[in-house]
């Protein structure tokens, strides 16, 4: 059985989206570790339990094509090429952090790699996904916009207009609502009148699709579809991906909010990247002991990144006043 | 209005699947997207029906999709506008916002005792119902994207025959019709499932969005019936070869893309929005009982218009058509039945 | 060759110059076409006030109208310049800005500096400030502090049609977020304008007045009222300089100190409400700057700290005026030193 692969990526996409997912995973549950320890300044929000969605919807893009991601970024970034290197000395507050140490992790950016930044202010990049999308239709070169809004944020004034400025406009732009339950502590049930985010595309007369947001394969397939009629001028959609967030909101989060063993069932059943695995040995396409391989190499390379992270210069007073304006 | 002949308390079920009808085909064919809103309000309205024929309680299965939060703000607001409504009792699990919920939910409303589980889904929700429960009789009501099994009907009248059957005004033999299915085998029981409707056989092998649009990966069609006002895969078989849902048998499809092979080029609504021409090879009968080996060496088998279970060289998928498989409520018979015995009439004295 | 045209004018020749040169600039806002979707003329409005008619005539779909959105569109406005675009969006009015601060001070302003200075965001948001139209609390104020107030955003508030167009061209070619505020008092007022484009530099203040007895600094229509003052207190024998800041971020105080230490006298007027606005931020440089040259008391002219009034009769009373800021000037030359 093993030879023939099922899937619509081949065997090199395959492992390289394993290694993303498994590097934002390592990214992540070691930020946890090194913040519990106190050697992380700030507010952080891990992306842990929700890879497959950045990861599969990434897949699609190119450097040319942007996103506006959320203050969960961290999957956000490194699914779009943002150095891993260069995202821990940021989050570290160091010199040489993709955003020289000003930024952090609520505002980790590299706009060569079309990450326009990560977001402090919930449903800010919408509107800012919207102007991409509005300047890749100048450029007429077939470039997309995805805006990324989790439950909580869906709620607000900015994202619902968003979705309206885009369909009057037909802007090629993908909203995509992560909804992992729980708009920081608050169920979404209590806090979203109708806590579907696909009835609020049709109410702007777009499309929209929910997925299983821990299948892979389910977004990748979904998002391609979404991406590639945006691409050829079908306008914006929105794409619901049901997911689960294994951290808390924040560091810190004690999580009491949560049921009883809430945590450990979705880390033993909704885990992504258990799903993935399972999907693609079941095919014969990537064995147990490659996944493995690429486990400890990841590993290596998170551990090299705070290595380098720790050793890196922090910033001085010089840095202090400049890069607030091109000019002044 | 006649009392009700049976006296412990009568209930129902109502699964209602918050996100049928969400799938892909709203991006590519521009299917209909239900609102939770508008769901929601066919559960209301269910349920003001079955309390004005006294059904005194109703088991809902608990989502995380949206319906259970906004019923629960409406019946609150119900309750202050002194509306009557029946007790409802959300079942107590966990959703997980996976096809897992409908079928532990059947599973728990069939040990409850409901007398009749209402659907609201399309012919996969169905399918997820029968599948864990056979014999508690369900009636549908089309919220889906391919909805050939559930029919469409204003809810009202949907909830009109299941009181009636629940309240015990109408008996099994009025109330109820045989339904027939496929039952999907790979090697030899290692793995099961059914369809109320058709088993598609794709090339593609990968569940993914599990919706099937793409004519060049179909290969077989397996179908308990095919109307030519169906929508959807089992739309080839109707405008093919129509089989009656009462019809004894079933109708197998063989699909090919090779002008070398292919008999004939029909066209057919395989989504809605979408006609799409589909190169025949040959069609077949499916008598009852009689295994049908699947052909393709590798590809996935979608039941009711979902990619579900994916196989490989080697392994053996046999498909077989079984009649009288599970009950549903035929609410046009029971509502003639009604009709013509009087159940709603509330006096005498002007007949 | 220069003519004379209005305020309103050089806006649209600013824009229309700017559109023909560089095709990255883009213009959007409410109604700056006028009757998209509407089945009579299109290009019916031109703006609210007219200002952008008859751009639409010229360069078609590079001007938008939006919908009543001001978040979105303020916001995508932002997305689309920091992706390589030059918009010009037209906030209608000053007051709006509070249904989309967040996109111009927590996003735009914000950028470069958070992502280390890798992120260019060149917008230019136009936007009509300032009282006597009779609007109201709603659609007169002049909030040109906040602006200044926020790291990153620079402001301008011109007084003449000369320098409107020349600003406003820098600030399309400028590659900072630009707060481009103009006073809906002056759009009619006329001046000269040459025909040809320029582009007038940041951060430097116009002389408009040489004198040597009191220096007012101020800006846009508050200009307009120092130079009446100047007129009546000529007659008495008083010689004021007035400074017009033009853009107050970035702030020209070389210019500032050097009239004050020439004049030794300080009169400050702004439109805006007093607590923390630009007279206030001025009077505090000067103080801490040239507290030598002082020989009076600083004078701060602007409105009472009141939302504006509807009724005529009050908004009159309000807008500080030419007798005001003449009678600032009076007590600044009796007070101190001499």
């Amino acid at each position: 059985m093993a030879g023939t692969n099922p899937f619509p990526l081949s065997r090199d996409e395959l492992l390289k989206c394993y290694r993303t997912m498994g590097t934002i995973r390592e990214f992540e549950d070691r930020l946890h570790i090194d913040f519990g320890r106190g050697d992380i300044p700030g507010f952080v929000h891990l992306y842990a339990g929700e890879e497959a969605s950045a990861t599969g919807i990434m897949s699609h893009l190119g450097d040319g094509d942007r996103i506006a991601s959320t203050h969960r970024g961290h999957g956000h970034c490194i699914s779009k090429g943002v150095d891993v290197v260069a995202m821990m000395k940021e989050i570290y507050g160091r010199k040489g952090g993709a955003c020289n140490g000003k930024g952090g992790s609520m505002h980790i950016a590299d706009v060569s790699k079309g990450m326009m930044g990560a977001n402090g202010i919930l449903g800010a990049g919408a509107p800012l996904a919207c102007g991409a999308a509005l300047a890749a239709k100048y450029r007429k070169k077939g470039e997309v916009a995805i805006s990324f809004v989790g439950d909580g944020a869906s709620n607000q004034g900015t994202f619902l207009e968003s979705l309206n400025l885009a369909a009057v406009w037909n802007l090629p732009v993908l909203f995509v609502v992560e909804n992992n339950g729980y708009a920081e502590s608050t169920s979404r049930d209590y806090g979203t009148a109708v806590d579907s985010y696909v009835d609020r595309a049709a109410g702007f007369g777009l499309p929209g699709i929910t997925v299983d947001g821990t299948d892979f394969f389910a977004v990748y397939e979904a998002a391609g579809e979404m991406i590639k009629r945006a691409r050829e001028g079908g306008g914006p959609a929105l794409l619901e991906c049901k997911m689960v967030r294994f951290h808390g909101h924040f560091e810190g989060d004690a999580q009491t909010y949560r049921g009883a063993g809430e945590l450990d069932s979705i880390r033993a059943d909704q885990d992504c990247m258990k799903k993935f695995r399972a999907q693609v040995t079941a095919a014969g396409v990537i064995t147990a002991d490659e996944f493995k391989a690429i486990d400890r190499e990841v590993l290596g390379v998170i551990e090299n990144a705070v290595k380098e992270a720790k050793a890196a210069p922090l910033p001085t007073l010089a840095d202090l006043t400049t890069d607030v304006y091109v000019t002044y | 209005m006649p009392t009700a002949s049976r006296t412990d308390t009568p209930s129902i079920g109502i699964i209602a699947n918050p996100v049928s009808a969400r799938d892909i085909r709203r991006v590519i064919a521009n299917a209909s997207n239900l609102q939770i809103a508008d769901r929601v309000n066919i559960v209301l309205r269910v349920l003001t029906t079955v309390a004005s024929l006294g059904v005194p309680r109703v088991l809902m299965m608990p989502d995380r999709g949206g319906i259970r939060a906004m019923l629960q703000r409406q019946l609150r607001r119900e309750h202050n506008l002194h509306h009557t409504f029946p007790e409802v009792e959300f079942l107590d699990m966990e959703p997980t916002s996976t096809v897992d919920d409908t079928f532990l939910a059947a599973r728990m409303m069939r040990a409850a005792g409901v007398r009749s589980i209402v659907v609201l889904g399309g012919d996969g929700t169905h399918r997820a119902v029968v599948r864990e429960c056979n014999d508690v009789p369900i009636a549908g009501l089309s919220t889906g994207t391919n909805n050939a099994f559930p029919e469409m009907r204003e809810s009202t009248i949907t909830a009109m025959a299941v009181g009636l059957y629940a309240t015990g005004r109408l008996t099994p033999e009025q109330a109820l019709v045989q339904n027939k299915l496929l039952a999907i085998s790979i090697n030899d029981g290692e793995r099961r499932d059914i369809a109320l409707v058709d088993a598609v056989i794709s090339t593609d092998r990968y569940i993914g969005a599990r919706a099937l649009w793409k004519t060049e990966s179909l290969s077989a069609l397996y179908l308990t019936f095919a109307d030519p006002q169906a929508i959807g895969l089992s739309a080839i078989g109707g405008l093919l070869h129509p089989v009656g849902r009462r019809e004894a048998g079933g109708l197998a499809v063989h699909l090919s893309d090779d002008p070398a092979t292919r008999r004939l080029l029909l066209r057919a609504p395989i989504a809605p929005g979408m006609v799409r021409e589909v190169g025949i090879a040959h069609w077949e009968p499916m008598p009852a009982g009689q295994p049908f080996p699947v052909a393709l060496q590798a590809g996935v088998v979608a039941l009711d218009g979902e990619r579900e279970m994916a196989f490989d060289a080697g392994d053996r998928v046999r498909i077989t058509l079984r009649e009288n498989a599970f009950p549903t409520v035929d609410v046009a018979r029971c509502m003639q039945t009604a009709a013509r015995e009087g159940l709603f009439r509330l006096s005498s004295s002007t007949t | 060759m220069a003519r004379t045209i209005s305020m309103k004018q050089a806006i649209n020749e600013a824009l229309d110059q700017e559109m023909a040169r560089d095709p990255r600039v883009i213009c959007m806002g409410e109604d700056i076409v006028g009757g998209a979707g509407a089945e009579g003329e299109k290009d019916a409005w031109g703006g609210v006030l007219g200002v952008t008619k008859g751009l639409y005539a010229k360069h078609g779909d590079r001007l938008m109208d939006t919908p009543l959105s001001e978040s979105a569109y303020i916001g995508a406005a932002i997305g689309a310049a920091a992706c390589g675009m030059r918009p010009v969006a037209e906030l209608m009015f000053i007051d709006f800005m509070g249904v989309c601060f967040d996109q111009i001070y927590n996003q735009a302003a914000k950028f470069r500096y958070m992502f280390g200075g890798k992120a260019e965001t060149p917008v230019v948001i136009r936007t009509m400030v300032g009282a006597g139209f009779r609007a109201a609390a709603q659609h007169s104020q002049m909030l040109t502090p906040l602006f200044t107030h926020i790291p990153g955003l620079k402001v301008v508030c011109p007084s003449t049609p000369y320098d409107t167009k020349g600003l406003l061209i820098q600030s399309i070619r400028d590659n900072d977020p630009v707060i481009f505020c103009e006073h809906k008092a002056l759009y009619d007022f006329q001046g000269e304008v040459p025909e040809a484009s320029y582009a007038i530099p940041f951060g430097e203040a116009n002389v408009v007045r040489e004198g040597k007895h009191c220096s007012i600094v101020t800006y846009g229509l508050m200009v307009h009222r120092a130079l009446e003052a100047a007129a009546t207190l000529a007659k008495e024998g008083v010689e004021v300089e007035i400074v017009d800041l033009r853009t107050l971020s970035p702030l020209d105080m070389d210019t500032v100190i050097e009239s004050v230490t020439k004049t030794g006298r300080l009169v400050c007027v702004d439109e805006a409400s007093p607590r923390c606005s630009i007279a206030a931020d001025i009077s505090a440089q000067v103080a801490m700057r040239a507290f030598g040259a002082l020989k009076a008391q600083i004078e701060m002219v602007t409105p009472p700290h009141t939302p504006v009034p509807f009724s005529p009769a009050l908004e009159d009373l309000y807008i500080p005026s030419g007798a005001q800021v003449a009678d600032a000037v009076r007590r600044t030359l009796k007070g101190g030193k001499h």
